[in-house]
C-alpha cells in the first residue's frame, strides 16, 4: 500500500524541480515546462488528498479542472512566447529587460 | 524826495556790487583764457580794476560823510532764524573800498611790466583779480558770516600768491607758514562770531556794531554774567540771553587772534617776512597795503564790543610789535625783509592806536601807510628787477635782494630814487608828508591817553616815540645803502656791465601816483595839523580836550627834530665806506639780526614738540592700533578657517554621509529592479523562504 506521505514527497520533488527550472532556465519553453511540472505537483496533491472524499470525488474533479485550465494557460503562454519571439528575436527571459528602466 | 533818495541808494548798491564783482569776472575770464603767458589777461584784470575804481569813486562820493546805505536780502533760513546777506556802506567800508582799488590799480599796471616775462602770467593775474574781489567784498560785507567767508578767501588768495613760484622750496615753505598762521587767526574769528551769535542771535554787523550798536547799548555785565535783554529785536522763547562774562573775553581773544594773524602782530607775525617770497608786486598790494590792513579793518568794524581792559591789551601788543619789528628792521640785509618788518611795525602802530582809543588816527594811518608802503615795495621791486638783470647778464652769483650789493643807484634811476625818498620820508613821518599827519596823530593821542594814568602806561607812548626814531634810522640806512655811495657790486665783480634804468611807463606811472598819495595835500590842506584832515574828521567823534594843545606842539617838534638828527647820523654812518659799522658780535645786534629768535623759538618749542607729538601719534597708530587691528584680523581669519574646516568636514561630511547611505541603499535596491523577470521570481522565492525560515525559527 502506497502511503499518502509518498505521494506528498513525489509532489514536493516535482514542485521543487519545476521551481528550479523557472528560476534557472534561459529558455521560455523550458520555463513553461517548469510551470507545468509545478502545476502537476499540485494536481498530484489534489488526487492524493482525494482519497478522503470517496463519495463526491471532489479531489478528482478539481484535478480534472486543473488539467483543463493548465492546457488553456499553456496555449496562451505559448502564444505569448511566439509574440515575444517576434518582437525581440529571442525567448531568453534574461535578455527581455525592457520592463526595467 | 524819499523815493528819489531810495533810487539813488539802489544805484549806489548796484555800483558797489559791480565794483566788487568785476574782479571776480576778470578772475573767471582769465582762468578760461588758454595759454600761460597771454598778455590779454593782464589788460582784462587791469581794466576790471580800473572800472571798479571809477565805480568806487562814485560810491565813495555818495556815501562819504552822508547817510549809511544798507541793503540786504534773505540768504537762508535755519529753523526760525533768518540769515541775511547784504551790502553795508558807511564811512569805513567805502574808505576801504576806495583804498583797495586805488592801491590795486597802480599795482596792476606795474604788474603788467613786472611779470612780463614770467611763465605764469595768466595765473598771476587770475589770482590777483581773485584777491581784489575777496578784499573788496570783505570791505562791504554786512554780515559776520559773509565777512568770515571773504576773510578766508583773502587768506587763501594770499596763500596762492605767496606760493606763486611754487617750484621754489622757500616759497612753498613760506606760503604754508602763512596759511597755517592765518588758520590760527581764522579759528579765533570763527569762535568770536559763534559767541557773538550765541549771545545776540544775529550776524548783522549793522545791528551789532552800527550806530545803535546793541553790544554797546543793551548788553551789560552783572555779577560776572553777560546779559543781553534783546526784547526789541528777537525773542526766542526758552532761550536765555546771558552768558558768563568770561565769554566776552573769549570773543575778544578770538578777534585778537584773527587780527594778529592777518595784520602780523606779535605773536603771529613771523609769516609776513617769509611771505616776501612772492612776487614783489604781490608784496606791495597784499602784504603791505591791503590784506594786512584787514586786521585793522576788522578792529574798526567790531570796535564797540571792546572794554577798557581789552583795549589796553591791544595797545600793549601793538606797541610791543611796533618796537620789536623796528629793531629787527635795523639789521636786516634783504631789501624786502626790511620793508616787511617795517610793515609789521607800522601795523603795530595802527593796533596800538585802536587800543588807546585813537580810532580815527588808526584808520588814517592805515590809509596813508597803504600808499607809501606800497610805493616803497614797488621801488624795491624795480631795484630787485634791475639787480636780477645785472646778475643774469653777467652771470654773477649774487642775491639781487641783498642791499649789501647795491649802492649809488640814484644816478642810474633818478625817478625811482625820488619816489623812494618821498616814500621813505612819509614812513619816517617828516612834515609835508602824509605819514607825518597820521603818525603824529597817533603819538599825540598816545601821550594824551597815558596822561593821568600810572607810570607803566607812560611806557606805551615812550616806546612808540622810540620806534619812530628807530624807523628813521632803518629807513635812512635802507635808502643810503641802496641809492647813495658807489655800487658795491663793482667791488666784488669789477668787470660787470650795467644797464640799470628806471624802466618803462608801467613802472613810472604807478610810482608817481603813489608818491603823490604820500604827500600831505591829498589828505589835508594844513600840512602840520592832523585834525584838519578830511579823513580824520570823518571818524572822530568828540572835541579834543584842552591838554591836547600842549602835546600838539611838543610831540611833533620833539619827534621831528630828533628824527632829523637820527637821519643825519645814519647818513653819516652808512654813506661812509664801512660796510658794517656796528659790531656783529654784540648781543643786541644778534638779537635784532636773528629777528628776536622768534622763528627759532617757535621751531624749537612749538613746531618740534608738535612734530614729535605727531610722530609719536603716528608710531602709536602704527604699532599699537594697527597691531591691535591686525591681531583682530588674524583672529577673525583663524576663526574663519576653523569655520571653513567645520563646514567642509563636519556639516558637509554629515550630508555626504547621508547621501552616500541613500546612494548605497539605492544601488543595492536597484539590482532587484533590473527588469529581468527571473530575478523577480528569484527574489520572491528568497523572501518567502526567509519568511518561512523566520516562522519556523521564532
Amino acid at each position: 500500500m502506497i502511503s499518502l506521505t509518498d505521494f506528498l514527497v513525489v509532489s514536493a520533488v516535482l514542485f521543487c524541480v519545476g521551481l528550479y527550472m523557472i528560476v534557472s532556465k534561459q529558455n521560455a519553453i523550458q520555463i513553461l515546462i517548469g510551470i507545468e511540472l509545478m502545476l502537476n505537483a499540485a494536481i498530484l496533491n489534489l488526487v492524493a488528498f482525494g482519497k478522503y472524499d470517496r463519495f463526491n470525488n471532489g479531489g478528482q474533479m478539481f484535478a480534472l479542472f486543473a488539467i483543463v485550465l493548465a492546457a488553456a494557460t499553456t496555449a496562451v503562454a505559448l502564444a505569448i512566447i511566439l509574440n515575444v519571439y517576434k518582437q525581440y528575436k529571442t525567448i531568453d527571459p534574461g535578455k527581455i529587460d525592457k520592463l526595467g528602466d | 524826495m524819499d523815493n528819489f533818495l531810495q533810487a539813488i541808494d539802489t544805484l549806489t548798491i548796484k555800483f558797489t556790487l559791480a565794483a566788487v564783482l568785476l574782479p571776480l569776472l576778470a578772475f573767471i575770464i582769465n582762468l578760461a583764457i588758454p595759454g600761460k603767458n597771454n598778455k590779454i589777461t593782464g589788460w582784462i584784470s587791469t581794466g576790471a580794476i580800473l572800472a571798479s575804481t571809477v565805480l568806487s569813486v562814485f560810491v565813495f562820493s555818495r556815501v562819504w560823510n552822508s547817510h549809511q546805505v544798507h541793503q540786504l536780502v534773505t540768504w537762508f533760513t535755519i529753523g526760525d532764524t533768518k540769515v541775511y546777506a547784504g551790502v553795508l556802506l558807511n564811512n569805513l567800508s567805502v574808505l576801504m573800498l576806495l583804498l583797495v582799488n586805488l592801491i590795486a590799480l597802480p599795482v596792476h599796471i606795474y604788474s603788467t611790466a613786472y611779470m612780463n616775462n614770467d611763465k605764469g602770467y595768466n595765473r598771476y593775474f587770475a589770482f590777483l583779480s581773485l584777491f581784489c574781489f575777496s578784499m573788496l567784498a570783505l570791505a562791504v560785507a554786512d554780515n559776520l558770516v559773509l565777512f568770515y567767508i571773504f576773510w578766508e578767501l583773502v587768506g587763501f588768495s594770499s596763500y596762492l600768491l605767496i606760493g606763486f613760484w611754487f617750484t621754489r622750496d622757500k616759497a612753498v615753505q613760506a606760503n604754508k607758514k602763512a596759511f597755517i598762521m592765518n588758520r590760527i587767526g581764522d579759528i579765533g574769528l570763527l569762535t568770536a562770531i559763534l559767541i557773538i551769535y550765541a549771545t545776540f542771535h544775529t550776524f548783522d554787523i549793522n545791528i551789532l556794531f552800527g550806530p545803535n550798536s546793541i553790544i554797546k547799548s543793551i548788553s551789560f555785565f552783572n555779577k560776572g554774567e553777560w546779559f543781553t535783554p534783546l526784547t526789541g529785536y528777537f525773542t526766542i522763547p526758552g532761550v536765555s540771553y546771558h552768558l558768563d562774562a568770561i565769554w566776552q573775553y573769549v570773543a575778544f581773544g578770538g578777534i585778537f587772534l584773527a587780527v594778529a594773524a592777518k595784520s602780523a602782530q606779535f605773536p603771529l607775525h613771523t609769516w609776513l617776512p617769509d611771505a616776501m617770497e612772492g612776487p614783489t608786486s604781490v608784496s606791495a598790494l597784499i602784504h603791505a597795503a591791503t590784506m594786512v590792513a584787514a586786521g585793522v579793518f576788522l578792529l574798526g568794524r567790531v570796535y564797540p564790543m571792546f572794554n577798557n581792559t581789552e583795549l589796553t591789551i591791544l595797545a600793549i601788543i601793538g606797541c610791543f610789535t611796533a618796537f620789536m619789528a623796528a629793531t629787527i628792521a635795523l639789521t636786516q640785509n634783504d631789501l624786502k625783509r626790511i620793508l616787511a618788518y617795517s610793515t609789521i611795525s607800522q601795523l603795530g602802530y595802527m593796533i596800538m592806536a585802536m587800543g588807546i582809543g585813537a580810532y580815527s588816527s588808526s584808520l588814517f594811518h592805515l590809509v596813508t601807510h597803504a600808499f607809501f608802503k606800497c610805493l616803497l615795495f614797488l621801488v624795491a621791486g624795480i631795484v630787485i628787477h634791475q639787480m636780477a638783470h645785472v646778475r643774469d647778464d653777467n652771470k654773477l652769483n649774487i642775491d639781487p635782494q641783498s642791499i649789501l650789493n647795491m649802492g649809488g643807484l640814484r644816478k642810474k634811476m633818478p625817478l625811482t630814487f625820488i619816489t623812494a625818498l618821498i616814500g621813505g620820508l612819509a614812513l619816517i613821518g617828516l612834515p609835508f608828508t602824509s605819514g607825518y599827519l597820521s603818525k603824529d596823530g597817533i603819538l599825540i593821542q598816545a601821550f594824551q591817553w597815558s596822561e593821568g594814568k600810572s607810570f607803566v602806561y607812560m611806557l606805551i607812548p615812550v616806546f612808540a616815540l622810540l620806534t619812530t626814531w628807530l624807523t628813521a634810522f632803518y629807513v635812512t640806512r635802507l635808502i643810503v645803502k641802496v641809492f647813495f655811495g658807489d655800487l658795491r657790486l663793482l667791488k666784488t665783480y669789477p668787470s660787470a656791465k650795467l644797464h640799470i634804468t628806471d624802466g618803462g611807463w608801467q613802472y613810472s606811472v604807478p610810482l608817481v601816483i603813489l608818491a603823490a598819495g604820500s604827500l600831505f595835500p591829498f589828505f589835508a590842506l594844513n600840512p602840520v595839523a592832523y585834525e584838519h584832515s578830511w579823513l580824520f574828521k570823518a571818524f572822530s567823534t568828540g572835541s579834543s580836550p584842552a591838554t591836547e594843545r600842549v602835546f600838539h606842539i611838543v610831540v611833533p617838534v620833539g619827534v621831528n627834530i630828533l628824527s632829523v638828527l637820527v637821519i643825519y647820523g645814519a647818513y653819516v654812518i652808512y654813506a661812509g665806506k664801512k660796510l658794517n659799522p656796528f659790531s656783529p658780535a654784540g648781543a643786541l645786534w644778534r638779537l635784532s639780526f636773528n629777528e628776536w629768535y622768534f622763528d627759532r623759538f617757535y621751531n624749537k618749542y612749538i613746531i618740534k614738540p608738535l612734530m614729535a607729538l605727531c610722530r609719536g601719534v603716528f608710531r602709536f597708530d602704527r604699532r599699537v592700533i594697527d597691531t591691535f587691528i591686525h591681531s583682530i584680523a588674524y583672529a577673525g581669519m583663524a576663526l574663519a578657517k576653523l569655520a571653513a574646516w567645520t563646514d567642509q568636514y563636519i556639516i558637509d561630511g554629515f550630508l555626504y554621509l547621508v547621501t552616500d547611505i541613500v546612494k548605497a541603499i539605492g544601488n543595492f535596491a536597484r539590482r532587484f529592479q533590473g527588469g529581468k523577470v527571473q530575478y523577480y521570481l528569484y527574489s520572491m522565492l528568497v523572501v518567502i523562504l526567509v519568511i518561512f525560515l523566520l516562522k519556523t525559527l521564532i
